[in-house]
């Protein structure tokens, strides 16, 4: 089972947020991160790909609305 | 066509013509840009690009670039036989690109001369054409000039190059080996919608499109670039490409002396670079310093790179991967020996 913390800590570094929030979770809203764009959304996409081994693309990203959507992600 | 050998042809040299004028993505910005452009230039690898001057084309750099090989090759002109211009930014929509260069380079009027519409991927594409036309005779001597003006001062990622390879037929060289695949499934994610057939440039088309976050007005003139797209399919489609050329050719990577990818951006190349599992010795990169230069990529980074190394005697054995709109991609493995590499040419 996929460590959460873990996840928030990769999605968080993958992002190179310049002012990262200290208590993201997965309820947390992507729009409303401090710059969740489409350099963060390549970042998230190479992020699965190379920690996860899980292939995503730019639908699944603008289909989510939170980090845990993203976290659901692994699981299908 | 999936993978193909060609023989007797042997790559006899390549010269790349860059802009002089340096553009720098964190410097040469709005102010306000400065942080965002920082995190940009951390990510994607790319801090300074070459640009054109207004008046400059393409083909003015590939021009120079042929000169500088001819002359170093020492190739009367009568002895070329054929122009293969791989370029997305001709002089004109009509005539080709090819046609004109003919003329200014002087070739003889009995030349094979014509364009191919390809850019990021368009390099192994090119070295296969005119390798083709050499490998089935007739063509003894041929060039390939490869590049774009594709770089704005706006946009961080485009650099601007023009190319010249020359390719010879020679019995006995060591085999080309290709592996040339498209999937035009995908040709949205890298397009430019406007002044084709679909579309044909009306007044309409003076008119901005959409504002940026940065205040900035895009027109439907300008390329289209899905970026989560290309990362997704350039990630997914070229390590188990190289893989396929590799297992093709019979070559273990250890054989391989460089690897050669176009230049995308960091996070693309990376990815590849780690899938494949590659020291990071034996694939250079020139995103810092030449940002992503469409099809002329590869001949800058290999100028920029390992011109010393493969002027050196013995062979050297490159893997050259090209991938992009189309979308396409494509991966030649060739063997060096004796090649001529002028040094990088400034205009």
């Amino acid at each position: 089972m996929t460590d959460v913390h873990l996840f928030i800590e990769n999605f968080l570094a993958a992002c190179d947020f310049d002012d990262p929030p200290e208590n993201a979770t997965l309820q947390s809203v992507l729009k409303e991160l401090p710059r969740w764009d489409s350099l963060a959304m390549l970042s998230v996409i190479v992020m699965f790909d190379m920690e996860y081994g899980k292939t995503i693309d730019g639908g699944h990203l603008k289909a989510a609305v939170t980090i845990g959507d993203l976290f659901r992600l692994l699981e299908g | 066509m999936a993978s193909a050998t060609l023989r007797d042809v042997r790559f006899a040299g390549m010269a790349t013509c860059v802009p002089r004028r340096v553009v720098s993505n964190l410097l040469d910005c709005r102010p306000q840009q400065r942080a965002e452009r920082e995190r940009l230039v951390r990510n994607i690898g790319i801090e300074f690009r070459r640009l054109a001057n207004p008046w400059q084309c393409f083909s003015d750099l590939a021009y120079i670039a042929a000169e500088a090989l001819l002359e170093k090759l020492q190739w009367a002109r009568e002895e070329v036989d054929a122009l293969i211009v791989v370029t997305q930014s001709p002089d004109y929509l009509i005539p080709a690109t090819a046609c004109i260069l003919q003329d200014r380079l002087r070739l003889r009027t009995g030349v094979i001369a014509f364009d191919v519409n390809l850019g990021c991927s368009g390099y192994p594409f090119g070295i296969n054409v005119l390798g083709s036309l050499i490998a089935t005779g007739g063509v003894r001597k041929g060039l390939l000039l490869v590049g774009d003006r594709c770089a704005s001062l706006e946009d961080p990622i485009f650099s601007d190059a023009g190319t010249a390879t020359a390719l010879e037929f020679s019995p006995g060289a060591p085999p080309m080996f290709f592996d040339l695949n498209t999937d035009g499934s995908g040709y949205k994610a890298i397009m430019l919608p406007a002044g084709g057939g679909r579309d044909p440039f009306n007044a309409r088309h003076l008119l901005p499109v959409r504002e940026d976050e940065n205040g900035r007005w895009h027109y439907p003139d300008e390329l289209i670039l899905d970026g989560t797209e290309v990362l997704a399919f350039s990630t997914r489609r070229v390590p188990p490409a190289v893989e396929a050329i590799l297992a093709y050719a019979g070559a273990a990577k250890e054989e391989v002396d460089w690897f050669v990818f176009h230049q995308a951006n960091r996070m693309i190349n990376e990815t590849i670079r780690r899938k494949l599992a590659l020291p990071e010795e034996k694939v250079p990169s020139t995103l810092r310093d030449f940002g992503n230069s469409s099809g002329a990529s590869l001949p800058v980074t290999i100028t920029a790179r390992l011109r010393e190394a493969l002027s050196t005697a013995g062979k050297k054995r490159l893997l050259l991967s090209g991938f992009g709109v189309g979308l396409s991609w494509g991966n030649c493995l060739v063997t060096l020996e004796n090649a001529v590499f002028p040094e990088l040419l400034e205009t």
